[in-house]
């Protein structure tokens, strides 16, 4: 948050008064959007405050915005104490496990379906295309039985394998690889290439941005989902971080342990924050992309 | 989630947009036929074939098992009786969608849900006066016209003097469903462009505030509950610390049956608002600039060019965000069974969490399939009807 660009403009108007206008302007802006931005995020800072204060204290039922007795006691505890650990570790196997299979099928189809001519590519690709009308959410109960059925259920693949379905992946493709210019693909040709290998040295590194942007959107997608996790991992073991801080949430009482909670939560998103500070633009990029936009 | 594209897609076989929506595989087939020949032409199409599937295979097969099949699967569950445990499998044909739809002494009356059906019936005028006015009347306005009427009739059906539902909870968690998406999608929506056009221009920090407002989004459901369960609880909660001194007592939001559906609301918009932000502001970037300076030389005020420049120039977007967000909230399941379960008594129940509840506690996944399809049913009619009635002028 940086402070009103009053400076520049001052100095470069001829009409100061004008000037003096705008610069007051900005400030009020600036002061109107700093409050907002801190409204907003008031929820968040008061679990982060509730994460840094001692359970005991938090139990005679006093909470604010500043921690009470500051200690970081419950963010440690959040490895050492029941099955936290283990579901950091199931969400980030499944997470990663699933962005780097998404990325790469989705890749693989959508540079077919752009650039490869194969008879009933139209007819393939409208199929897949009609796959983004149908709700995942909407039909868990039959994912349900067929996972039933093979006997998968709590185990990895479960909870990998029907996500790495993604139309909406394929569709992000086609379009990014139909915008790559024909010549590199061409001049790969030349030198003898065959298309795999022009795939995977010339394509996929011409196709790194679009790339990123669908793994990390599918990244935070895949750490965040509940519904399919809950359904299809009834061990506790098994439960990702997700499912697993929901499955306290009902567990705990009142609020003995608020502050060990909200730490868990903390550490439950802490790889998502990480990731939004460091690929933030990527992010929002994948979001535009879903938009057709860019 | 990008139907829009594939509306467009099936309509005319070909995208919309300029350059960014397009749907490139007329561009791609266009491009390799200008391209020169470098095989026999049988050969080449032999190796297209090979290569084609070969890279298409692995997502293709997934695709067919974990997408395509369980829709069959569903359609089929839906007719019979289907028991988890696997004791019983027995076909009883439409009975799972009558125990659904219908009860016992179901009468017709004209009074029942007399205003909301009134709203029904101005609606139907209201997709009139265009047709009319223009005297071009097209299918798709007939279609919508006869599908409000529909609805209008179907709202009259209630169980009469001792009657009743043969699964009341179905339309409880229905009305809830459809209440809570025509409260927060209007609500989201109009929030997120409020928040894009506050930081629309390049000025400074103006990222950083958008950063602010989207963080919520990235968050997991259960911690975005976690959050706010706490954060609205009477006792303890920040929101009742800062309300009680402007004298206001302490709401127990998530225990009175009034306010349950209203703090889920709330909780949604907090968490939902950031990703509809960056859309429209994807989509204020695109409004070509030249036009407000014609404006502003035409001497159109502040709110004139939202009108008649902005408005315009993002309709695509408002009708993309409109119709993500209302898919989206018909699939509502998360908040709701961690932060009330339903209740209280049947209060914030919506559809999903029926399904599950049929599904993993009655062990009745014949009946929970034929729910599944209801609802995919609506989504469907829902986002089609969206893309006709407001993508209209955009696809001339």
């Amino acid at each position: 948050m940086s402070p009103p660009p009053t400076r520049k403009t001052s100095a470069a108007a001829p009409g100061l008064v004008a000037a003096r206008h705008t610069a007051t302007r900005a400030t009020w802006w600036h002061l109107a959007m700093i409050v907002a931005a801190l409204v907003w995020l008031l929820p968040m800072l008061w679990m982060l405050s509730l994460a840094l204060s001692d359970n005991a204290t938090l139990s005679q039922g006093v909470t604010g915005l500043i921690p009470r007795d500051f200690t970081l006691d419950n963010v440690f505890g959040v490895f050492s104490v029941g099955l936290t650990s283990r579901w950091f570790l199931n969400s980030a196997i499944v997470a990663i496990v699933t962005t780097v299979l998404t990325v790469l099928l989705c890749a693989m189809a959508g540079y077919a379906f752009a650039r490869i001519e194969f008879p009933g590519r139209t007819f393939v690709y409208a199929t897949v295309l009609a796959g983004l009308m149908i709700p995942k959410e909407a039909m868990f109960i039959p994912l349900f039985t067929m996972v039933a059925d093979a006997e998968m259920h709590n185990t990895y693949a479960a909870l990998v394998l029907p996500r790495i379905a993604a139309p909406l992946g394929v569709f992000l493709m086609t379009q990014f690889f139909s915008k790559i210019p024909l010549e590199m693909e061409e001049a790969a040709r030349v030198d003898g290439a065959g298309p795999w290998r022009t795939f995977f040295s010339i394509m996929l590194p011409l196709a790194t941005p679009g790339m990123f942007a669908l793994g990390i959107f599918t990244f935070v997608q895949t750490w965040n989902d509940y519904l399919w996790p809950l359904v299809s991992a009834t061990k506790s073991e098994m439960f990702t971080i997700t499912t697993g801080l929901a499955s306290l949430q009902g567990n705990f009482a009142q609020a003995t342990e608020l502050g060990s909670l909200m730490a868990r939560g903390l550490v439950g998103s802490l790889p998502l924050l990480i990731i939004f500070l460091l690929f933030q633009r990527h992010l929002i990029r994948g979001i535009s992309m879903t938009s057709g936009g860019k | 989630m990008n139907t829009i594209a594939l509306v467009q897609f099936l309509q005319r076989g070909k995208p919309e947009g300029k350059e960014s929506m397009t749907l490139t595989l007329d561009q791609a087939a266009q491009a390799t036929r200008k391209r020169p020949p470098r095989l026999p032409r049988k050969r080449r199409s032999q190796a297209g074939l090979k290569y084609g599937f070969a890279f298409v295979a692995p997502f293709a097969v997934l695709y067919l098992v974990f997408v395509l099949y369980p829709v069959l699967q569903a359609a089929q569950m839906s007719f019979f009786d289907w028991d988890l445990l696997g004791s019983v499998r027995e076909f009883i044909g439409l009975e799972n969608y009558e125990r659904m739809l219908w009860g016992v002494d179901i009468q017709w009356s004209i009074t029942n849900l007399f205003w909301w059906r009134i709203g029904v019936l101005a609606l139907v005028a209201v997709l009139l006066v265009g047709p009319i006015k223009r005297r071009h009347i097209s299918v798709w306005s007939v279609a919508g016209v006869l599908g409000l009427l529909g609805v209008f009739v179907a709202l009259g059906f209630a169980p009469g003097k001792d009657g009743y539902w043969y699964d009341p909870t179905f339309w409880i968690a229905l009305q809830n469903t459809l209440l809570f998406t025509a409260i927060s999608t209007p609500i989201i929506a109009l929030l997120g462009l409020v928040m894009a056009l506050a930081l629309q221009g390049q000025r400074r920090g103006s990222r950083w505030y958008q950063m602010a407002f989207f963080l919520p989004y990235i968050l997991p459901v259960s911690v975005v509950t976690l959050i706010w369960t706490y954060f609205l609880s009477p006792g303890q909660g920040l929101l009742a610390q800062i309300l009680t001194p402007l004298g206001i007592d302490p709401i127990p939001w998530l225990s009175d049956s009034n306010t349950a559906l209203t703090a889920v609301i709330i909780t949604t918009i907090w968490w939902t608002v950031g990703f509809n932000l960056v859309m429209f502001a994807a989509g204020l970037q695109d409004v070509d600039k030249s036009l407000y300076e014609a404006a502003s030389l035409d001497g159109a005020g502040p709110w004139r060019k939202f009108v008649s420049v902005t408005l315009p120039g993002i309709r695509h977007v408002i009708l993309l965000v409109m119709v993500m967000q209302a898919i989206a909230s018909f699939q509502v399941f998360g908040q709701v069974n961690i932060m009330t379960g339903g209740g209280p008594g049947t209060s914030t129940e919506v559809l999903i969490r029926h399904i599950y509840q049929t599904g993993f506690r009655d062990f009745e996944l014949g009946y929970a399939s034929a729910m599944s399809l209801f609802l995919f049913a609506l989504m469907l009619i829902v986002s089609v009807v969206q893309m006709r009635f407001l993508g209209k002028d955009d696809t001339k």
